[in-house]
């Protein structure tokens, strides 16, 4: 006890208790749970034995379940459409406003800003709003189509097997595109001026400097930035509620909604379980990816 | 004569500041030109400028003949070594090196060849598979060096490549720039705030102020002649010691404003009775007894040494300095006499600052 007194005192060990303090915090709110999920996953958990702690072991009979379900294959399917299909349009358009407003053209601070207001906004609320939007009847985007001359009769995104999924996607790319904005614009900020001066003077053009200035000196940047997406976009959650419900029969239901149906709709905990196992295993091999990028930034 | 770099009344203005003025500049094939000044005196804006990297408002330019002004800088085939050499770090060395040649197409063979070619001039054989970050400041300033002179541009642009640099190594640099400019025939541009460094290595210095060329020429017409006070003073270290005074009746003599007002001769003639500014050098302050007939009587008040030359500060105002060879036996508070060749005093006009040797002359 005196020894704990004395650490506060002088200090000396305070940085162990903070480690220590850090450490319990993760393992009690991140690392407890995680492993529990593990552990439900091989287990049967329905209403009746929900209440307690343990629950009959049920094998591998859950993963099977999964794995034998009619639905598996297009969950995976509609999952992979909508990661890759966000990450790659946010990181597009992310990039093309974040060397956009890098010419700093007067009140560039103020438009990014507003961009920024769209980030901050609660998935739901974001979700309602592009509800309004893709609407059939009075949609804007579908009058934009027509007047465009795109499209000749209304498409009821939300309503049609077609292109539910890609009701969310759209709201999700715009969405997520300012968060790419911002954390590329502060990786081309961190980009001296001075070297594409430099290059300049060597003879690259634009398309030269991109392409062997910025796209290299921001390879950490970027390896980043898509992984964090990639994270992210498996999180996405608040967007399927709001627009599509996963509907219809199934045609924009992606691996973490489902998990969510089969634990509180279906009240199947065990076969929920088994789809976050599985997305932690995808999870956890990005962020080895996001780790090794981040790597490379020191080295530089 | 067409020169590699000419500059007719080029302007610069930064919304409205006025950065640069009426800047008229030949630099013919072959020479080391020097632009030295105070900082933010417009030195980096006209080199940039000239490199293509900053618009100029109005004015020509005009490099090997052909007028520039619509050319961006990677057009201009000239090569800038920036202050902060601007290397590009995720490359090695050698990719440095050969950046430009690889956007000109080069070949590999060649590319190779030449980078070990230019990695032998400057001493960067061993280091060529480095990245910039492995390298210490004079081997980072030898890469950026390097970098230039492998293209063989028209020109090349120095931005105080060596004030980066510790003193010793600066002083090394300064004649290893100086050699490598003679032995590949190149036109340069150097740009510095030290007048030391211009002075030793230029052919040709441009002292700038507030944006305006205040005068240039050889290092030696500079020291020698200054053409008004800024220059005199900003020339020369110490700097030149200033006195005021009033010319005396023969026109070949100023009275000075220090105690028991004395007289000094010069070879200027002047207007008897004119108000002037008194420049002479602390070198040129001759040290003998105090009851020499011509000397002026001075109070010592303190003494540094170099152990090469001292430094004697002398009392009231203005202060002035003296230099003599070695360690002084003189302590503070010694009466000293100092007399001066004519032939060495500068007078200018306190107003304006103008030299009034040129009108004399
Ligand atoms: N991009 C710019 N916009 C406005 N003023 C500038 C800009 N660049 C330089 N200046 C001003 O021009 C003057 C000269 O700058 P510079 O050429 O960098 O001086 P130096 O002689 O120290 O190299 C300074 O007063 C500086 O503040
Ligand atoms: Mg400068």
């Amino acid at each position: 006890m005196t020894r704990i007194l004395r650490s506060l005192r002088d200090g000396i060990g305070f940085d162990v208790l903070l480690v220590i303090i850090a450490l319990s915090y993760l393992l009690v709110f991140a690392g407890l749970p995680l492993i529990y999920n593990v552990i439900i996953s091989f287990q049967t958990v329905d209403v009746f034995s929900l209440g307690t702690l343990w629950h009959p072991n049920a094998g591998f009979d859950n993963y099977r379940a999964i794995f034998d379900d009619p639905l598996a294959g297009r969950v995976l399917w509609q999952t992979i459409v909508f990661t890759l299909g966000s990450v790659a349009l946010q990181f597009t358009f992310g990039f093309a406003l974040a060397l956009f407003f890098h010419q700093n053209f007067t009140g560039a601070t103020w438009i990014r800003g507003l961009f920024l207001a769209a980030w901050v906004m609660p998935g739901l609320v974001v979700g309602v709003l592009w509800n309004w939007l893709l609407s059939g009847d009075f949609g804007v985007i579908n009058h934009l189509l027509e007047s465009l001359g795109l499209i000749e009769d209304p498409v009821f995104w939300r309503s049609n097997v077609e292109t539910s999924l890609y009701a969310v996607l759209i709201a999700n790319i715009w969405y997520g595109t300012p968060f790419n904005m911002i954390l590329l614009a502060v990786g081309l900020a961190a980009i001296p001026g001075d070297l594409y001066e430099a290059a300049e003077l060597d003879g690259a053009n634009a398309f030269q400097r991109f392409w062997t200035i910025t796209l290299p000196m921001m390879r950490a940047t970027i390896g980043a930035v898509l992984a964090l997406g990639i994270i992210f976009t498996l999180q996405q959650f608040d967007l399927f509620a709001a627009i599509t419900q996963g509907g219809p029969a199934g045609s924009s239901t992606v691996a973490q909604y489902w998990s969510w149906q089969l634990s509180f709709r279906e009240f199947d905990f065990g076969r929920g379980a088994v789809i976050s196992v599985l997305m932690i295993i995808v999870v956890l091999f990005v962020s080895l990816i996001y780790v090794r990028s981040t790597k490379a930034e020191t080295q530089l | 004569m067409t020169y590699q770099i000419e500059l007719d009344r080029v302007e610069k203005h930064y919304g409205r500041f006025h950065a640069l003025k009426e800047i008229s500049l030949a630099i013919p094939k072959g020479q080391f030109v020097a632009l030295v000044g105070p900082s933010g005196c417009g030195k980096s804006t006209l080199l940039r400028s000239i490199a293509g990297l900053e618009r100029i408002t109005s004015g020509t330019l005009r490099i090997a003949g052909e007028p520039v002004d619509d050319l961006p800088p990677r057009k201009r085939d000239l090569a800038m070594v920036f202050q902060s050499y601007a290397l590009y770090p995720h490359m090695s060395v050698r990719d440095n090196l050969t950046y430009a040649l690889r956007l000109k197409g080069v070949s590999r063979a060649e590319r190779a060849r030449r980078a070990e070619e230019v990695a032998a001039v400057i001493g960067l054989e061993t280091l060529l598979d480095r990245r910039p970050r492995e390298l210490s400041g004079g081997q980072r300033q030898r890469v950026a060096m390097g970098r230039a002179i492998i293209r063989q541009p028209r020109a090349f642009l120095f931005d105080e490549p060596l004030s980066n640099l510790d003193a010793a190594l600066r002083v090394r640099m300064r004649k290893e720039v100086r050699a490598l400019h003679d032995r590949i025939g190149a036109t340069s541009v150097y740009v510095t705030h030290d007048q030391i460094e211009a002075m030793t290595m230029a052919d040709h210095v441009v002292v700038l102020q507030a944006g305006r060329i205040e005068q240039q020429g050889t290092p030696v017409a500079l020291y020698d002649r200054p053409a008004n006070r800024f220059v005199a003073g900003f020339i020369g270290s110490p700097a030149m010691n200033f006195i005021p005074g009033v010319i005396a009746g023969d026109g070949r003599a100023v009275r000075l404003a220090l105690p028991g007002n004395p007289m000094l001769e010069t070879t200027i003639a002047g207007t008897p009775g004119l108000q002037v500014e008194v420049g002479i050098r602390p070198e040129h302050m001759v040290l003998g007894s105090p009851d020499a007939p011509d000397a002026l009587p001075l109070v010592v008040n303190a003494v540094e040494t170099t152990g090469a030359a001292s430094y004697l500060f002398t009392e009231g105002e203005p202060e002035l300095i003296v230099t003599t060879e070695g360690t002084a036996t003189i302590r503070a508070g010694d009466t000293i006499g100092v007399s001066v060749d004519p032939a060495r005093v500068h007078l200018f006009e306190p107003e304006t600052g103008a030299s009034l040797r040129s009108a004399s002359l």
